[in-house]
């Protein structure tokens, strides 16, 4: 119900295009990347996926996560704009739900521009490298992928709920990405911040490291979901 | 029986208290009107009964039920609206009230009704962030009407409105009790607004409750104090400045 309600609050605000358009922006990065400069890659002893996941993911993430902030401040700026999120405070509907609505419409979108990514990423290994049998190797770096950008999800609507002007929490998401890209990918601490996990490439990663990104990755939803809960809960009493 | 009844509700903030302890009496059935200034602790008051803001003291029951235990059960029953209309600007008025409905669970067709009631059927499908003033204030109205709640709280829901306007969602609130059983409790900051619609009124100022009862009762009181009597503009008036004279000048 909730997750019907915020599709059809996203109408006409152009969040669904700029989504699927910010997806194909990012899929053509390494479409371009090796239309340009394939020379640079075909050599290289290394499986195709690993070797343009290298070249181009630092750019693809950054775009994704680029895009998820923006669409998290948007649908909070839908709530806050004319106030309607009062009104839906004085329906029986929980305020968490709402969160969780979004994040779960937000979920879809990522799966939907991972998806126009993975695409690309195919097109390339087929064209380029003409290897047929990667399409198993590409579905789990966008599987991977797609886990460890779920926390960067729930942190940005949980920055985009907690502030009622649209700059405001637009200015503290991009903070946080440009900090994220600050950060060495190569170190598991850092590596944690919730803007920084999606900068990770599993086929550069040993399997040991990649259990732990996900599992840290689901701690990271409980967590800043059960911060969403209690922020919510103290927000009202003291407003 | 009362719908609304408060008991020493408080709301105080680090070193201001909107709301001093007020125990506020609604009967079921009727239009009333909690009159005051502004900043006097009206909104503040409805908000705690919606749960948008938590009371930092005493208690209160909305149809026999107690907050917060059953405050989805609460908001079930009431409709509200608080301070300004409150919708989704890229949505039309039609999609605005659906989401309501949805929430609500209630039949399609309350849509189209509540619509009716506001007099909005002919701009349902305009997205409400092209809305004049007075048509924002319609789909809020409509908003809180939609279903037909037993209970409805509306915080100045004239404001904006034309003259036409006003008149119409007047007759619209006076009427709601015999129509629907409704039980309004209405705020506003001018008592010629409020004698027009209450049959009850409550009058706040600096957050204390300085009466509660009939516009009859409210003259008799009056008159006792010496208060004027002849217009009932003067008589509110006269009774906020002699309750500020005694909290020091205090506007």
């Amino acid at each position: 119900m909730s997750f019907y309600l915020e599709c059809k609050k996203m109408k006409r605000t152009g969040l669904v295009p700029a989504f699927f358009c910010g997806g194909l922006l990012a899929a053509a990065v390494p479409v371009l990347n090796m239309a340009f400069r394939s020379e640079m890659y075909l050599g290289l002893d290394a499986p195709p996926i690993q070797i343009l996941m290298e070249a181009n993911w630092q750019m693809m993430s950054m775009l994704n996560i680029l895009l998820v902030t923006a669409g998290a401040c948007l649908m909070y700026h839908t709530e806050y704009a004319d106030n309607a999120i009062q009104r839906i405070c004085t329906l029986p509907a929980k305020e968490s739900r709402l969160f969780l609505g979004k994040s779960a419409f937000l979920f879809l979108m990522c799966a939907v521009i991972l998806a126009v990514e993975a695409a690309g990423m195919a097109f390339c290994i087929f064209h380029w490298f003409g290897h047929f049998g990667g399409l198993w190797s590409v579905f789990k770096s966008f599987g991977y992928a797609f886990l460890l950008m779920l926390p960067a999800v729930f942190g940005s609507l949980w920055i985009a709920s907690a502030c009622r002007n649209l700059w405001v929490s637009l200015g503290i998401s991009v903070v946080c990405i440009f900090t994220a890209t600050l950060l060495p990918v190569k170190n598991f601490a850092l590596s944690l911040f919730f803007f920084a996990m999606p900068f990770q490439i599993l086929a550069d990663t040993p399997p040991q490291a990649a259990r732990r990104f996900m599992i840290a990755a689901v701690a990271e939803l409980l967590v800043i979901a059960a911060g969403e809960l209690i922020f919510l809960k103290l927000r009202r009493s003291f407003t | 029986m009362y719908m609304i009844e408060t008991k020493n509700l408080t709301k105080s903030y680090a070193d201001f208290t909107a709301v001093a302890g007020i125990s506020l009496h609604i009967p079921k059935g009727a239009v009333y009107g909690f009159l005051g200034p502004n900043g006097a602790g009206k909104s503040t008051t409805m908000k705690m009964f919606l749960g948008l803001t938590a009371p930092t003291g005493g208690s209160f029951r909305i149809g026999g039920k107690q907050f917060p235990r059953d405050r989805m059960r609460i908001l079930k029953e009431t409709g509200s609206f608080i301070e300004a209309p409150a919708f989704y600007g890229n949505l039309t008025g039609e999609e605005n009230l659906d989401i309501v409905r949805r929430i609500l669970g209630l039949p399609k067709s309350a849509v189209s009704e509540a619509l009716e009631l506001v007099g909005l059927s002919a701009h349902r499908h305009r997205p409400a962030r092209t809305y004049s003033l007075g048509m924002k204030q319609r789909l809020g109205l409509a908003s809180a009407l939609i279903g037909r709640p037993p209970i409805l709280i509306l915080d100045e829901p004239t404001n904006g409105l034309d003259p036409v306007g006003i008149h119409e969602i007047r007759t619209l609130i006076r009427s709601l009790p015999e129509r629907f059983g409704c039980t309004v409790l209405v705020s506003s900051h001018l008592l010629s607004e409020i004698e027009l619609m209450a049959d009850r009124i409550g009058i706040l100022n600096h957050g204390h409750l300085l009466f509660e009862g009939t516009l009859d009762e409210l003259k008799f009181n009056a008159a006792s104090q010496g208060f004027p009597t002849d217009n009932l503009e003067e008589t509110f008036l006269a009774l906020i400045e002699s309750d500020n004279l005694q909290r020091g000048g205090a506007r």
